[in-house]
């Protein structure tokens, strides 16, 4: 073999492994979920548990494929899907966004393949508070079973009380789906890597890691639309417009994901008291946490996080 | 070598710039692939009915290589288009990057559109219209535009000439080669941008002694207008109808091109009818070779 045929099979090589190729590519293993929604995930606009996908697409290519989308900036960005618009609503900035496996993207629509079993969901929402929300619950059993980029991820179940029924119940959750849960006590230093569902009570999980100190610090900086007292035993409820609309006492419990940067995303199962951890570990179901950004639970009512904005 | 006559050249220089800049319109209308190659064919056909198809090949030239970069360059910075048809991965700050059929046809109709608009817009207007006659013109609008657009017309030959001189002159130096080198060359262009001032200095100067600072020299002894020919009346139609082709397809529909997500290109009846109106309409003012020799 010459010089030259050896230099250009390397560069052959190097470019198949660097994803190239001719042709659109294999097309993902299993399903592709896609969803459309409005405000937070209250208003449905489009729910497809097996969209069109053809060869190595990517989120973009699968929402154009199965929706009339309109683009802007080159194509890398959606002005609207289904003649639904961004742009300002009631003087308030309202755009589309994208989970896949409810994880914020931190890449464009165009730049994210999708893997086989991946559930994509585009929420057109006010972003007057945060433009990140990092992590939703809506998505669920995902991440969990699918994982991130095609590429499952180890989860691991930390409660401030193994033995307890919420962490028995969160576990034997995971474990039915077909996700291998390790069970832990809490840990102050997250592996990157993982996949963490805390379980207990905020007065417990209250400081013991970025992730926790994020939902301290509000929207902003957690993207869930919720935040316990000081005294971890009231939990205010806030709207897509970050104001208070309620506070609930106890029993109250919440299911809310988020994640800090280059880290994967950490469920909270968590509540003022026992019985709203344990009102939150029964919450942690597909159908009650389906297209939802986070979930509260009182007197065992769910509840849409963030509150809808009262008309007017 | 004179140009040939034509009825684009017979008619007056404002006409003939309409009728150019009729078709750059009708170019940036549409998006249509069958109507661009209508245009094309129009341009062209009126490019060499005038009489001057080689100032179009050589705008062609010139235009080509444009037209390829945007054509190549499309595809690499598109994100749209569904039927990928070379997934070239990750690069670097473009991220994931896979060229789609869509994005190549679009930069195609994209390239096609620059060239159709330096050949009607620069070759076919620098080729026809008659620059001291326009800007006599536009004297009446501007008279400081006008002057300044006249002086640096004419200076840019007489640069071209200062610059053949400076040329011939190290063609003398017994150290020179018969063809300047790139160094050679940019001391001449260094040269002949130096004394670029000096002879704007000394035009401005003609200017002045010439009585061109005062008012009424500048805008010139006042004449009746000329009365339209013919040739102007048909070009000027040919300039009006082609826009109102143009407008009305667009208000109308007609040769609607879908770039993305998916090119959908309408090809029915209307569009072939309007490809062929937009041909006939640019081209029929040609048919009148009366007092043309």
């Amino acid at each position: 073999m010459s010089r030259r045929s050896r230099l250009l099979a390397v560069l052959c090589a190097a470019a198949a492994l660097g994803g190239c190729g001719v042709g659109p590519g294999k097309s993902p293993a299993g399903p592709i979920g896609l969803t459309v929604t409005g405000d937070f995930g209250t208003r449905p606009y489009l729910s497809l548990p097996g969209a069109r996908v053809e060869g190595a697409d990517t989120v973009m290519r699968v929402l154009q494929r199965n929706a009339k989308v309109g683009t802007r900036f080159g194509g890398d960005f959606v002005q609207s899907i289904n003649g639904v618009a961004g742009g300002h609503v009631a003087g308030r900035p309202v755009d589309w966004f994208f989970f896949v496996n409810g994880i914020q993207s931190k890449k464009g629509a165009s730049a994210v393949d999708v893997h086989g079993g991946d559930r994509i969901w585009w929420d057109r929402r006010d972003w007057g508070v945060t433009p990140d929300v990092p992590a939703v619950v809506g998505s669920f059993p995902e991440p969990f079973v699918h994982g991130t980029g095609g590429k499952r991820l180890p989860v691991r179940v930390e409660c401030d009380d193994p033995r307890a029924g919420a962490c028995d119940v969160v576990a034997k959750k995971l474990i039915a789906l077909g996700v291998p849960a390790g069970r832990s006590t809490i840990s102050h230093s997250a592996a990157d890597n993982t996949l963490r569902v805390i379980v207990g009570p905020w007065s417990e999980l209250r400081g013991n890691d970025a992730e926790a100190q994020s939902l301290d610090d509000g929207p902003k900086a957690s993207g869930v639309f919720a935040r316990f007292d000081a005294s971890a035993q009231h939990l205010d409820v806030l709207d897509g417009r970050g104001r208070v609309v309620r506070t609930l006492g106890a029993a109250t419990g919440l299911v809310a994901a988020t994640s800090e940067k280059k880290r994967e995303p950490v469920w909270f199962v968590t509540g003022t008291d026992k019985a709203g951890v344990d009102s939150a570990a029964a919450a942690f179901d597909e159908k009650l946490l389906h297209n939802r950004f986070a979930l509260a639970i009182a007197q065992g009512l769910p509840m849409d996080l963030p509150a809808e904005v009262a008309a007017g | 070598m004179s140009a040939p006559a034509s009825p684009l050249r017979a008619a007056r220089a404002p006409v003939v710039a309409a009728y150019a800049c009729a078709l750059v319109t009708a170019v940036l209308t549409f998006e249509h692939p069958l109507a661009l190659a209508a245009l094309g064919v129009a341009i062209i056909g009126a490019g060499v009915l005038a009489g001057c198809g080689r100032s179009l090949a050589r705008g062609a030239l010139f235009g080509l290589p444009f037209a390829l970069m945007i054509a190549l360059v499309n595809p690499l910075v598109a994100r749209e288009g569904l039927h990928v048809v070379l997934r070239l991965g990750e690069l670097g700050p473009l991220g994931q990057l896979d060229v789609t059929r869509e994005s190549l046809v679009f930069g195609a109709v994209l390239g096609l559109r620059a060239l159709l608009v330096v050949l009607a817009g620069g070759a076919l207007l620098a080729a026809t219209v008659n620059f001291d006659e326009l800007l006599h013109v536009f004297r009446r609008i501007s008279v400081r535009s006008a002057l300044t657009a006249a002086l640096a017309v004419r200076l840019v030959p007489v640069l071209g000439r200062d610059a053949r001189r400076l040329a011939d002159a190290r063609r003398c130096r017994p150290d020179a080669g018969p063809r300047p080198n790139a160094a050679e060359r940019l001391q001449i262009v260094r040269a002949v941008a130096t004394g670029a001032m000096d002879r704007a200095l000394d035009v401005a100067a003609t200017l002045e002694v010439r009585g061109y600072a005062t008012p009424t020299a500048a805008g010139g002894a006042r004449r009746l207008p000329d009365p339209w020919s013919r040739h102007d009346l048909a070009f000027m139609a040919a300039a009006i109808a082609l826009v109102v082709l143009a407008g009305g397809a667009r208000l109308l529909g007609v040769a609607h091109f879908d770039a993305y997500p998916e090119t959908v290109i309408h090809t029915g009846a209307s569009e072939w009818i309007l490809a062929a109106a937009l041909v006939l309409v640019a081209l029929l003012p040609f048919a009148d070779r009366r007092g043309i020799t």
